[in-house]
């Protein structure tokens, strides 16, 4: 149980650390909510599904409400974080912000 | 001037940097709040309130006087906004705009309509920023409920968890403020109108003031809970944990309608006809 627990938190951080470099590097406002969108999703889904497991080693029924009330915590974040990268690409479209396009002449 | 108070500013922050060193260190067992006062709090609460929350019990039952006048002020802040917001002058422009659900044409009214057209057929949109993202609005509508049902958690879990009046109130607020975001602000405005917004606030400090008054009437001391025992059939230890939710339930309800009367005020410029 050890193991998948850190298994899924060292995943867990992969996403996370890949979310924070495809934020500094992507190069405008919508293409840097794709990885703040779904890598903070899937990376706040493994660590927290870990923390839940890790609760359920010690099997008692204090452990059992609090991996359940974790698992709540993953599927509203499931819903709303989705919901809020939609939001913001919603605002930035009505608000007039352009997308990015590559520059003429540079090479792929 | 500027030179007066600039010399002024670094005057007082020396000396305030000066008096910060007689300060106990962070965490000295041996500093005078450690001493007397804490030690106190830390063994009796449980036995004298049986509210494992110390927290909650110093805020609301040994500090109950200075917590019932946080929420006055609370309550202070939604009027002064009310009152220097709020204005009943007509908007310039087209009095009322409605979209055609099906096609999506938008129609603009100069007078107000005698009779509001059906809602399923002309919507009525605001003038400047019309967010209509059916995702957006059925997720929201999907989420609030459960955000509700977790402030009043907050609010009534005070006593055994972090949380308490405030906090719940505030996410209380938090989802009303969401559901105006996320339809417009005459969605909102429907489910807690500004009427409704205005008495809950001053409902919410009455009930604080209702129960210490009460107390007194009992023939104890102001927000003494534990003279409400009789009342509430119930000993003395646990009248006070009630009287602890009683007061939460208070600052919780003004604090809620407080949030959303300032929020109305602010996203309509006082007119509380439209606006996010």
């Amino acid at each position: 149980m050890d193991w998948v627990v850190t298994v899924m938190l060292a995943l867990g951080l992969v996403f996370f650390t890949g979310a924070a470099v495809g934020i500094l590097r992507f190069p405008d406002f919508y293409s840097r909510l794709h990885p703040a969108g779904k890598m903070d999703t899937l990376g706040s889904f493994l660590m927290l599904a870990a923390l839940a497991l890790q609760e359920l080693s010690h099997f008692t029924l204090d452990n059992v409400l609090v991996a359940v009330k974790i698992m709540l915590i993953v599927v509203f974040y499931f819903i709303a974080s989705p919901t809020a990268t939609h939001a913001i690409v919603d605002a930035g479209l009505r608000a007039g912000q352009g997308a990015w396009h590559k520059p003429p002449g540079e090479r792929p | 001037m500027k030179l007066i108070s600039l010399a002024l500013v670094v005057l007082l922050g020396g000396l305030f940097m000066a008096a910060t060193a007689d300060f106990p260190d962070w965490g000295d067992p041996a500093s005078p709040a450690s001493v007397h006062v804490s030690p106190r709090y830390i063994e009796k609460t449980m036995e004298e309130t049986s509210v494992p929350n110390i927290v909650t019990a110093v805020l609301a039952d040994y500090r109950g006087y200075d917590t019932m006048f946080e929420t006055a002020v609370v309550f202070t802040a939604g009027v002064a906004c009310f009152l220097l917001l709020r204005r009943r002058d007509p908007r310039p422009g087209p009095e009322r705009i409605y979209r055609h659900q099906a096609t999506g044409v938008i129609v603009e009214m100069r007078h107000k309509p005698a009779k509001e057209p059906a809602g399923e057929v002309f919507a009525r949109i605001d003038d400047d920023w019309v967010p209509h993202d059916l995702i957006i609005m059925n997720v929201c509508r999907l989420l609030i409920p459960f955000i509700q049902l977790f402030g009043l958690y907050v609010i009534a879990h005070g006593h055994h968890s972090p949380g308490g009046g405030f906090q719940g109130g505030v996410i209380l607020g938090a989802s009303i403020i969401l559901l105006a975001l996320s339809w417009d602000l005459r969605t909102a405005m429907g489910r807690l109108s500004e009427a409704a917004t205005g008495l809950m606030s001053a409902v919410g400090v009455f009930i604080y003031a209702g129960v210490g008054a009460m107390c007194l009437a009992m023939g104890s001391n102001f927000l003494d809970y534990e003279a409400l025992g009789p009342l509430m059939f119930v000993d003395p230890v646990h009248a006070r944990s009630l009287g602890i939710f009683f007061v939460e339930l208070g600052v919780g309800l003004a604090v809620m309608a407080t949030m959303v009367l300032i929020y109305k005020n602010l996203a309509s410029e006082g007119r509380l006809d439209q606006g996010l």
